[in-house]
């Protein structure tokens, strides 16, 4: 298992202003990263220096070990991508908007291009201009864009833009088997956790052009300590016990406590708890390591 | 270069999925036949046709003209005319009469349009990218951006020389229909160099459309170079179709100093070297005029080379 992509100190500054600081991580083949920030903290800019539509202002980026701003054509090869909103000439057709980008590449035949339509469902819509497509149409059309020449590298900018719920789960469906199956490096990015952590393996966050933190999704790491918000009849006495017996920090919110705690602990409060005849309605846990970061990130990204 | 052919077709299949593109085919023959119903009609002097007494005919024009000249103001109005007439009758030459041929050589100067579409085209090749937003689609390929560049600029030549085939066979066609066509290649009477002299039509239709051809090219380039530099097509269709009709006005004014001969419109007017032409400076030359225009080509060239592939695709 290589690296599929590779970010090494990469800083971008436009005039004097320093739009990404230090940018370093990596994505390996068959990962879905989520690239997540605020708007303006930088998210597309990284991609299109991904792509070669920016340069890189010191540092480079690595797609299969190829720098993208010495060996451009070897690099983007192997790399598939939508940059903000897939926009496709709208006065033709979705089927003549692929075979402009299909004969653009190299080893794309109709039975591909056939079999791309199919995998994003737009076989009914195909002949259609692409001026008539809704978004999510649009989206797909995107993406059938992007896969046509089998990209090793898949970069989605906001790719649940614009679609429905149900439009969102199939997109996440389709990036989930791209990746397990094809062992395709994703890197999807949005300003919205909800909407890329069912699909991410990792998930790395941006503001104001810095990376603060790359968080693994389902990882082992931050399970040990969670957040758990109890419904109870009696909360100044739960309190004092979860205050006393446990020394844990406490905080009411409306009609829930709520504690840090490690997971293990869980079982153990319970039980002490309803020993001590107290009812209890409802015990929540968070998995909040992330949304909590992010939401603190979120607060106080300023557009400098 | 089979990338370069994949590129120019694609740019084609875009240009002309546009109703707008063919719209301007559709002009230009709309325009085309107009003028040879309008000639057919109403233009007699033209079309006249000479019968086998054509030189009665052309000293009874003859001496209609020298009596129109004794009327206030007319003096020297005719006198090309006259002139013409008895280069005819010294040489007895019959006039030939109006055809197809001499209706595609009067309607050469509808080449302004072509100019004028092709300044429209050339605009929108790199802007419309922009605003459409397909340029990100368009630059994450495996294909320099040199490339993609020289495709789109190679479209806008195709574009004019298509036009101007077009042009030309409309006009032989609508030419034909209303007026004949005498032969291959008639000969008729031209004034040159030496006095008035009998000359083939294709090479009088060559060189008029050839030269029309340069100012083509150079406008179309300027549109092209704008259109990168600036990623607008608004602004570099109002720029080059502003200085194409300004341009002349803008040398007479500054005719009067040294350095207004290296100006760009001073020299796209190749037929101010014709024998009947005087240049529009003084001491200018066909060799100055074509190293001037080789030398600003080039410069064009050169600012949509670096506007277009060292720049960033930065956000809307």
């Amino acid at each position: 298992m290589g690296i599929a992509m590779e970010l090494r100190n990469v800083y971008k500054s436009i005039g004097k202003k320093e739009i990404i600081k230090d940018l370093s991580f990596d994505i390996k083949p068959g990962e879905v990263f989520g690239f997540l920030g605020p708007n303006g903290a930088g998210k597309t800019t990284t991609i299109r220096m991904m792509v070669g539509l920016m340069k890189i202002t010191s540092g480079d980026i690595l797609i299969n070990g190829k720098s993208i701003a010495k060996d451009y054509k070897g690099a983007v090869k192997e790399v598939g991508a939508i940059v903000e909103n897939p926009e496709m000439y709208p006065f033709m057709s979705g089927l003549k908007n692929l075979k402009h980008y299909a004969r653009m590449m190299d080893g794309i035949d109709d039975e591909r291009i056939e079999e791309v339509i199919k995998l994003v469902g737009l076989e009914k819509a195909i002949k259609e201009k692409a001026g008539r497509y809704s978004l999510g149409m649009r989206q797909r059309l995107g993406i059938a864009q992007a896969l046509l020449h089998r990209p090793s590298v898949l970069i989605l900018d906001e790719p649940t833009n614009g679609l429905d719920p149900a439009g969102i789960k199939e997109i996440r469906q389709y990036i989930r088997r791209l990746a397990e199956e094809e062992n395709v490096a994703v890197i999807v990015s949005s300003h919205l956790l909800s909407e890329i952590e069912l699909m991410c393996d990792r998930i790395g966050i941006i503001k104001n052009g810095e990376l603060i933190s790359i968080q693994s999704v389902n990882g082992q790491e931050e399970e040990s300590a969670v957040t758990v918000s109890i419904e109870v009849e009696d909360k100044s006495a739960s309190r004092e016990i979860l205050e006393n017996d446990f020394d844990l920090k406490v905080a009411e919110e409306g009609r829930y406590l709520s504690i840090k705690l490690e997971k293990e602990l869980i079982p153990t409060i319970i039980k002490k708890l309803a020993a001590q005849d107290i009812n209890i309605f409802e015990v929540n846990v968070r998995r909040t390591s992330l949304e909590d970061k992010f939401f603190e990130v979120i607060g106080e990204n300023t557009i400098a | 270069m089979r990338n370069f052919l994949n590129l120019m077709k694609n740019e084609q299949i875009k240009l002309f999925s546009r109703f707008a593109t063919w719209s301007m085919f559709i002009i230009i023959a709309v325009i085309i036949i107009a003028s040879g119903i309008i000639t057919f009609i109403f233009d007699d002097f033209v079309t006249k046709d000479y019968g086998d007494n054509w030189r009665t005919e052309l000293q009874e024009e003859n001496a209609d003209f020298e009596e129109m000249m004794e009327g206030e103001y007319m003096e020297g109005a005719y006198t090309g005319e006259i002139e013409r007439n008895n280069y005819h009758l010294e040489n007895d030459i019959k006039p030939s009469s109006y055809d197809g041929w001499q209706f595609t050589l009067d309607n050469a100067g509808l080449s302004m349009m072509i100019s004028l579409f092709t300044i429209i085209i050339a605009a929108g090749m790199i802007a419309s990218e922009f605003r459409w937003g397909t340029i990100k689609l368009l630059l994450i390929r495996p294909i320099s951006r040199t490339k993609i560049m020289f495709s789109k600029y190679a479209t806008v030549l195709l574009f004019a020389l298509s036009m101007l085939i077009f042009l030309f066979v409309i006009n032989l066609i609508v030419g034909a229909i209303f007026f004949g066509i005498n032969g291959l290649n008639p000969t008729f009477v031209q004034s040159t160099m030496s006095g008035f002299q009998e000359v083939g039509i294709m090479k009088e239709i060559f060189t008029e459309y050839g030269l029309q051809m340069i100012k083509l090219v150079m406008m179309a380039t300027f549109a092209f170079m704008i259109s990168s530099l600036f990623r607008n097509s608004g602004m570099a269709i109002g720029l080059a179709i502003f200085l194409m009709f300004a341009g002349n006005m803008i040398v007479g004014v500054l005719s009067q100093y040294e350095w207004s001969k290296y100006i760009l419109f001073a020299n796209t007017d190749l037929s101010q070297y014709q024998a009947d032409r005087h240049p529009m400076i003084e001491g200018m030359t066909m060799g100055f005029s074509v190293t001037i225009l080789v030398i600003y080509y080039i410069i064009f060239l050169a600012v949509s080379w670096i506007a277009f592939t060292k720049r960033d695709v930065a956000g809307n």
